[in-house]
């Protein structure tokens, strides 16, 4: 017990002094956090340049345009009726722009006084299909335009809609749901980054070697650099956790769940980092092999991006990777209190880093043939 | 205890196909001895010290290692040796003092402060004791290390190649440390490609060429069986006085070290007198004349007819 409490001690020490490996267990998060935060805490209040030409000489054109700036969705600019509205757009690189036709009122008019005229009066939405404000520029003008309809007819909306939040508590904002992301990423990229390092490290340094002519046994030595990873990665947990809720005013909560998800991500990982250690020979091999293994399984285990969004084969990479089920438990206990789900999910990460400690302690070998 | 710490018979290597990294050697080291293995880069010996360390199985052939057959019973003896392997580098993110204290815990052993102290200036690093390791040069990276492998109080002390790399002055201290270890009664097996470092520190010495050990026994004795025993150094005689030792029959060549002198080797002591008194009575222009054993290094240039340096062979 005492040559892993040392090995532990030693270990920690080490990494502690080290000034990267600090700033990836405990400032990236944190960072992570609150840049995070500043992009994603303001979504629904800021609003989008709408530049907007109305070539309308009756009052309709007038009120379209108010209408869209009641929405709040966008600071109204006005193109001077005089610019040809194709080059207006190609000059300012506008992905985005709304035309009201001359006429738009006088058309209007005809409609309402002869019904025998048919055709819809049109607003033009110019814009790059491919852009999310497009998108939300075609929304808001069709809801104006429906709002138009409804006055014109004078008719009244009877079937409408109302959002509800799915969570217990409806204070929760998108800051809760990334951070479970951004803490299982954490609990990823210094297990495995690091531990693949370190055996890389271990072996051309012959520190592997000398280790082998003392008392100390290859699983000592794995079971301690899991205990150093859970200890540290559970205090980024807490700081993480603490600065979001400061911050952000968070309101998910820690739960004895998340600290035994953490603790089991930490063993699973660090036996992947060592497992993937037993193939590298030297540290430039080990962070080759570390990122090409852990990016991708940071984008596509939902740390950042809800997997629903992602295509039906990448739903089906994410299924197999570790890192989703860490997250989707974090996010199962931090968030929704669901500690029977992130128990599932707990039970997949360990059941996985489990076989990794398994194989790493097989194939390690600290000698040579 | 048996009168000899390391006894190894037959001792083979072999990777397939064909590479032969120890070829049947055998040699025994004495109780309270520096052994060294001379040879150049890639000679076997550090497979060799691997194999008695346990951390390479062998081929074929037996091992005994403090009474222990390295192949069984390794475990029984692992806290009795001590190691510092090739190009040794201490953990750069521990002081010193936290190293050997680590390294204690490595091997069960609780260790005061005071004995960590001691064991810090046993290797003359007190005053650098609390500087993290990176810190340290590199003789002093080499004395941690011989600390740590001396943590264990050990009997038998393997150094792979303790100051390849070094300056000459850390190199003559770190042979200073190495005899004091010795004199305190620990055996010692160092390898080594430095002929200079064999002569002055090995009471036995096993030169390693391919595989195979080509000559074994005390410096002193290899001299005598492999060298031409004295040599008569005509300093700055230069090429006139080679030429003119030629036109006599006398068998001379020109110092590669300073092409100024002359030397001309004498086998056997009883034509030394005779000799001298021939070249003091020639017509050679010289400054000076004196007699000089020969080296390790010619013993190494004669058997195997090349030159090392730096653990490469030369032509």
């Amino acid at each position: 017990m005492s040559r892993l409490i040392s090995d532990v001690i030693s270990f920690g020490r080490q990494y502690l002094r080290s000034k990267v490996g600090l700033f990836f267990a405990l400032i990236f998060p944190i960072l992570l956090i609150l840049v995070f935060g500043a992009i994603f805490s303001g979504m629904g209040n800021s609003k989008i340049d709408l530049h907007v030409q109305d070539l309308d000489l009756g009052p309709r054109g007038g009120n379209f345009t108010r209408a869209m700036n009641q929405t709040n969705a966008f600071n109204i600019i006005e193109i001077p009726v005089n610019e040809d509205i194709n080059e207006y757009i190609k000059n300012k690189s506008l992905t985005v722009a709304v035309l009201v036709p001359e006429n738009f009122s006088a058309e209007i008019e005809l409609r309402l006084t002869s019904p025998n005229t048919t055709g819809l009066v049109n607003v033009i939405v110019y814009g790059d299909k491919s852009k999310t404000t497009y998108s939300m520029v075609t929304g808001a003008t069709e809801a104006v335009t429906n709002g138009m309809n409804f006055d014109l007819a004078r008719a009244r909306p009877i079937v409408g809609l109302v959002g509800k939040s799915i969570t217990e508590n409806s204070k929760f904002n998108y800051m809760d749901f990334y951070l479970p992301g951004i803490i299982g990423m954490t609990v990823m990229t210094n297990a495995l980054f690091a531990m693949t390092a370190n055996c890389a490290e271990y072996r051309q340094r012959n520190y592997f070697k000398l280790l082998a002519t003392t008392n100390i046994k290859k699983w000592e030595w794995l079971v301690s650099k899991f205990i150093f990873y859970a200890l540290l990665l559970s205090v980024a947990l807490v700081l993480t956790f603490l600065v979001g809720r400061m911050a952000w005013d968070m309101q998910s909560i820690l739960t004895p769940m998340a600290f035994a998800l953490i603790a089991v991500g930490a063993f699973t990982f660090t036996a992947m980092g060592m497992l993937l250690g037993v193939f590298i020979k030297d540290p430039e091999g080990a962070s080759a092999i570390a990122n090409a293994v852990g990016f991708p399984m940071m984008f596509l285990s939902g740390s950042f991006f809800p997997l629903e969004i992602m295509p039906g084969y990448l739903q089906s990479i994410a299924g197999v990777l570790p890192l989703t089920y860490l997250n989707n438990g974090l996010r199962d206990t931090m968030v929704y209190f669901n500690d029977g789900g992130a128990l599932v999910n707990l039970g997949v990460v360990f059941v996985v880093g489990l076989i990794f400690f398994v194989l790493a302690s097989r194939l390690m070998s600290w000698k040579e043939k | 205890m048996p009168d000899n710490i390391v006894e190894v018979k037959n001792l083979v290597k072999h990777y397939p196909p064909d590479v032969k990294a120890v070829d049947d050697i055998s040699f025994s080291i004495g109780k309270g001895q520096i052994f060294s293995m001379l040879g150049p880069n890639g000679a076997g010996k550090t497979t060799t010290v691997e194999i008695l360390e346990g951390l390479r199985n062998p081929t074929s052939g037996s091992a005994r290692v403090l009474g222990a057959d390295i192949f069984k019973d390794y475990s029984k003896i692992r806290g009795r040796v001590g190691t510092l392997p090739q190009n040794f580098e201490p953990f750069d993110l521990l002081k010193p003092t936290e190293a050997v204290h680590y390294w204690a815990a490595m091997y069960d052993l609780k260790i005061t402060k005071t004995e960590v102290n001691r064991l810090i200036e046993s290797v003359n690093l007190t005053e650098r004791k609390n500087l993290m390791s990176k810190k340290l040069s590199g003789g002093e990276k080499r004395k941690l290390g011989i600390a740590l492998s001396l943590v264990n109080n050990p009997e038998l002390l393997f150094l792979d190649e303790p100051t390849t790399g070094l300056d000459p002055r850390a190199r003559r201290d770190l042979w200073n440390l190495i005899t004091v270890i010795r004199d305190k009664g620990t055996t010692i097996f160092l390898t080594t490609h430095y002929l200079d470092e064999a002569e002055k520190l090995a009471n036995d010495v096993a030169v390693m060429h391919r595989g195979k050990i080509i000559a074994q026994g005390r410096p002193d004795e290899l001299v005598d069986r492999y060298g031409s025993s004295t040599i008569i150094v005509l300093e700055g005689a230069g090429r006139a006085g080679f030429e003119k030792l030629g036109k006599m029959n006398i068998k001379a060549s020109i110092d590669e070290m300073d092409d100024r002198n002359v030397l001309v080797p004498v086998k056997k002591h009883s034509e030394m007198k005779s000799m001298m008194a021939t070249l003091a009575n020639s017509d050679i222009t010289m400054e000076d004349i004196y007699t000089r054993r020969e080296t390790l290094e010619d013993v190494f240039l004669n058997l195997i007819g090349k030159k090392m340096e730096d653990g490469v062979l030369k032509e």
